[in-house]
């Protein structure tokens, strides 16, 4: 067989070739050489003006941790453990709110399922920095919600509630929803609906049936939201630029200041490669879960 | 918790949800409109702030960096995508596990990591070549990496969906590559790349992150101008900028839905 | 195959009702209705299942049984009418909360779960301790024969194994109410008729109320103490068995119940009723129709018990091993004839024959 075939191969590789590529090129070269570009700073030493020079050194992780000129401090270790419970925290709401959602969508009738799912993605559809805007609006001081919050008692009266932790919380949530619902849906769409009846009649209380009937089968699609929801929390910059205004900064706003204001470029590599390594091992559950899906690959819009 | 009680938690539930996701938009909407220059409370109407967006220069300049960036990204990264998809779909059944990965890779990337990688690289470039002055050019180029793996999935889903055999059913009629391409591979597929290019140009008109790390002195974008203006508070013009992004983004939704009622009747037939 | 009895169990005790009734439950529902928007799935269903009873819904698929099925489980409820369970109102009671347990139609099994896991969850869900848990899922499965498939996966047993496993999680409860849901649909013949036996010696032998779901006629009657026959949400008889079979009030049910010789009643007198057949004279039952059942129509016997012969022509001698069935063509109307074969006369296609009737084979229906 091989023998025969030795031109059909060459040709079809030819093909595969040309059409893979230019995007394979594309990325290698504009991504994967860029990114290995910015790790290899990281073990460099920074230089004036905040670029990295000669000599090698890990002197950039351990400015990472905390360690600077004026001894060890905690700042950077507080925003590495704050980008971590932020992310945390606003994963969980998100399954919290995602879980509903994508039920409600799964049981109306299904000439209206595609309109629903658009009116939860198209709002993240829009740019982030207008939909931080909306939420500055809404949060800003004397606005109604603010007011409201004021009298409640969570914040003091002159202030808004924004920029604050809180603001950046919400919209972490209101940016990542549709990544968990989505593959919820498709969780929900195939549900085996007998086994949730299964459990009523063998006595489980709601609770119980949720826990035993309904989590267990949408464990995938929940699996893969949360990675395509954490991840990217991890690295947020925008929102908690715009929302937290430095009181809420995680690792993305530290890396991004060390290529800014503060000048130093290796440090800022440093947690550029946290970042990255985060993001592979991420990317590797996804595939594993994939995998495990039989071939099933969520494309994310 | 009974059926219809449970029904109507659910209803409730969707409509504070519905608040939620389109209150902040509703806001920048409203306020966009505001006669006096405040987020907090609403004077008026009053359609100041849209006549004193379109007389300034450096926000129609914006507006034009932001389209020919998304426009010329967009053709570029369906070609090298929509390639990339297909030759993902006909050679399946190779093992070409590294690919799959290198074409996730920009989707799950952090934006902020892609920037600075993407800024560093080009600079460096620039420093020792000369190549690549960061500016709209260094921008398309960092358009397309992200946009061609969105592409290329979409392409390859839709190729995917198809009876393989109608492929073979097309060289059973004497079809050669060229025609079967052009009389059953285009055809098909051009709801996808219909698709693939909202979403690419939606991609490019919603980046900020990339775009602000790769942009140069003069090729400024709409989100750009935005971060820049709320540096120094929200104010009605920028509510107003807000609002026209919004408003395309709606067209594009509705577009959207529109081919897929379309396809989905299609593929009735 | 292992049986149904535990190692000590008396052969003799098998057929009788179990002395303990008191767990089984009556139904008594009154007057429901159920719709799904234009769709109306129970038109005013009211009926009554005695305690201990295996009580069989029969029909097409669509006329309702599984919806009232899901409504004494407490799965739906109806839009009006009353349901009684030993005597106390359900409505409004949650499934979790009524003594009644269900064998799905695709059994439902938590692949997640072991089959002991399978079984356990109705205990687990009322807090029973580990210990008891353990001790009843052996004896559950020692009745119904599944010990040695306690510890494996779902994904890894049978269409029949997974029918045990499912009746066992349900039984495991004692309920005081079993719903069946076509239960057998999914299994080949052979598994199918020796299931249908078991499940029908185990009901005995647990005197427990099973209210059984099915569109296959010979099905409910090898089971049933009694059968409700549906169509399009409504009950069109309820009967014993042989009621149903021999006396079919109308001709939908005679049909479903297989029966094909329908001969129109063109008159009636003081003797007896005039059809396309002829005179039959007897008294007969109001109906439009005269149904025939095929085992009461002998060929060229002469038989005292006969009210009534007519001639017919063979179109068809089908054998079917221990009965040969004959199509017969008579007054313009298609007939079938069973005949046991035990050595007598058969008839080829072509001949005549004289046909007696014999006249505890016929029943009088409507259209």
């Amino acid at each position: 067989m091989k023998i025969a075939q030795p031109t059909r191969l060459l040709r079809d590789s030819g093909h595969l070739l040309l059409t893979v590529a230019p995007g394979a090129l594309c990325i290698v070269a504009f991504l994967v050489l860029p990114s290995l570009y910015l790790m290899g700073m990281a073990f460099l030493s920074n230089g004036p003006y905040g670029l990295p020079t000669l000599p090698l050194s890990l002197q950039a992780f351990r400015e990472l941790a905390g360690f600077g000129f004026l001894g060890w401090s905690p700042g950077n270790l507080y925003t590495l453990l704050r980008s971590v419970w932020q992310t945390l925290l606003a994963t969980v709401l998100v399954i919290l709110i995602a879980y509903p959602s994508a039920y409600y969508i799964a049981s109306r009738p299904s000439r209206y399922r595609a309109l629903l799912l658009l009116a939860v993605v198209v709002p993240s559809w829009t740019n982030q920095v207008i939909r931080s805007v909306g939420w500055m609006n809404l949060f800003a001081p004397g606005t109604p919600v603010s007011n409201l919050a004021a009298a409640l008692g969570f914040t003091a009266p002159p202030m808004g509630l924004f920029p604050s932790q809180f603001a950046v919380i919400v919209g972490l949530v209101y940016n990542f929803l549709p990544f968990m619902v989505l593959p919820l849906y498709a969780a929900f769409e195939r549900l085996d609906f007998t086994q949730i009846e299964a459990a009523q009649d063998l006595f489980a209380r709601p609770f119980a049936v949720f826990w035993h009937a309904v989590l267990p089968q949408t464990l995938p699609g929940l699996m893969a939201g949360t990675v395509l929801v954490a991840i990217p929390a991890f690295g947020m910059y925008v929102v908690t630029e715009l929302l937290g205004g430095g009181k809420a900064s995680m690792i993305g706003n530290l890396v991004a200041r060390q290529f800014a204001q503060a000048s130093n470029w290796p440090l800022g590599a440093a947690g550029a490669l946290i970042m990255i390594v985060v993001t592979l091992i991420g990317l590797r559950v996804l595939r594993q879960l994939g995998r495990r899906l039989g071939g099933d690959r969520e494309v994310v819009l | 918790m009974s059926g219809k009680n449970l029904e109507r938690s659910l209803r409730g539930f969707w409509f504070a949800l519905m608040m939620f996701l389109y209150a902040p938009l509703a806001v920048v909407v409203l306020f966009s409109f505001n006669s006096i220059n405040s987020s907090a409370r609403f004077a008026g109407f009053s359609l100041e702030w849209y006549e004193k967006l379109f007389a300034n220069d450096a926000i129609i300049s914006a507006l034009v960096n932001t389209l020919v960036l998304a426009a010329s990204s967009s053709v570029l990264a369906v070609i090298i995508g929509g390639l990339l998809g297909y030759g993902l779909y006909r050679y399946r059944r190779w093992r070409m596990g590294w690919l799959i990965w290198l074409i996730y890779l920009p989707v799950i990337m952090p934006d902020i990591v892609f920037g600075i990688a993407e800024m560093t690289f080009f600079v460096s470039l620039h420093d020792l070549f000369g190549l690549f002055k960061p500016g709209l050019s260094t921008m398309i180029i960092a358009h397309v990496t992200f946009q061609v793996p969105f592409v290329a999935l979409l392409v390859n889903a839709r190729l995917l969906s198809l009876d393989p055999q109608l492929f073979e059913a097309c060289n059973d009629l004497y079809a050669n590559p060229w025609q079967r391409a052009r009389f059953f591979i285009f055809p098909v597929l051009w709801p996808a790349v219909l698709s693939s290019v909202l979403l690419a140009l939606t991609l490019s008109i919603d980046d900020f992150v990339i775009s602000f790390f790769t942009a140069g002195p003069d090729s400024t974008t709409l989100p750009i101008y935005i971060w820049s203006a709320i540096k120094k508070g929200v104010t009605p013009e920028v509510n107003a900028i807000a609002t026209l992004m919004i408003g395309s983004v709606f067209i594009a939704a509705l577009m959207s839905l529109f081919i897929h009622r379309r396809s989905v009747q299609k593929d009735r037939t | 195959m292992h049986g149904l009895f535990t190692p000590d169990f008396d052969l003799a005790s098998a057929n009788q009702p179990a002395a303990d009734t008191r767990r089984a439950s009556s139904i008594h529902v009154e007057n429901l209705h159920r719709s799904f928007g234009a769709d109306v799935a129970l038109d005013g269903i009211s009926l009554t299942v005695n305690p201990g009873e295996f009580f069989t819904l029969l029909g097409p698929s669509g006329c309702g049984k599984t919806t009232l099925l899901r409504l004494l489980a407490g799965l739906d409820e109806p839009d009006t009418g009353r349901i009684e369970m030993g005597g106390a109102a359900m409505a409004g009671v949650p499934p979790h909360q009524r003594s009644v347990n269900t064998v799905f139609q695709s059994y439902a099994l938590f692949p997640h779960r072991d089959v002991r896991g399978n079984i356990a969850f109705g205990l687990e869900m009322r807090s029973w301790s580990a210990s008891r848990v353990e001790g009843k899922i052996n004896e559950i499965a020692g009745l119904i024969g599944i010990f040695d498939l306690l510890d494996r996966r779902v994904d890894q047993l049978s269409g029949g194994q997974r029918q045990r496993v499912a009746l066992a999680r349900a039984l495991v409860n004692e309920p005081d109410v079993l719903l069946l849901d076509e239960p057998l649909s999914a299994l080949d013949a052979g598994l199918r008729s020796r299931l249908q036996v078991e499940l029908k010696r185990l009901q005995r032998q647990l005197g427990m109320t099973f209210v059984f779901v099915t569109h296959d006629q010979e099905e409910a009657m090898v089971m049933s103490d009694r059968i409700a026959v549906f169509n399009q949400g409504r009950v069109i008889q309820i009967g014993t068995p042989q009621e149903i079979y021999e006396q079919p009030h109308e001709q939908f049910v005679a049909q479903f119940m297989g029966h094909q010789n329908f001969v129109p009643i063109t008159g009636r007198d003081e003797f007896g009723i005039d059809t396309l057949l002829g005179h039959f004279a007897g008294q007969f039952n109001p109906g439009d129709l005269l149904l025939l059942r095929p085992e009461a129509l002998r060929l060229n016997t002469s038989s005292h018990e006969s009210c009534h012969s007519f001639m017919a022509n063979v179109d068809e001698c089908l054998y079917r091993g221990g009965l040969t069935e004959y199509r017969l063509i008579s007054g313009g109307l298609s007939l079938v004839a069973m005949a046991a074969n035990q050595g007598g006369a058969s008839y080829q296609p072509g001949e005549r024959v004289e046909v007696t009737v014999s006249p505890s084979g016929m029943a009088t229906l409507y259209h």
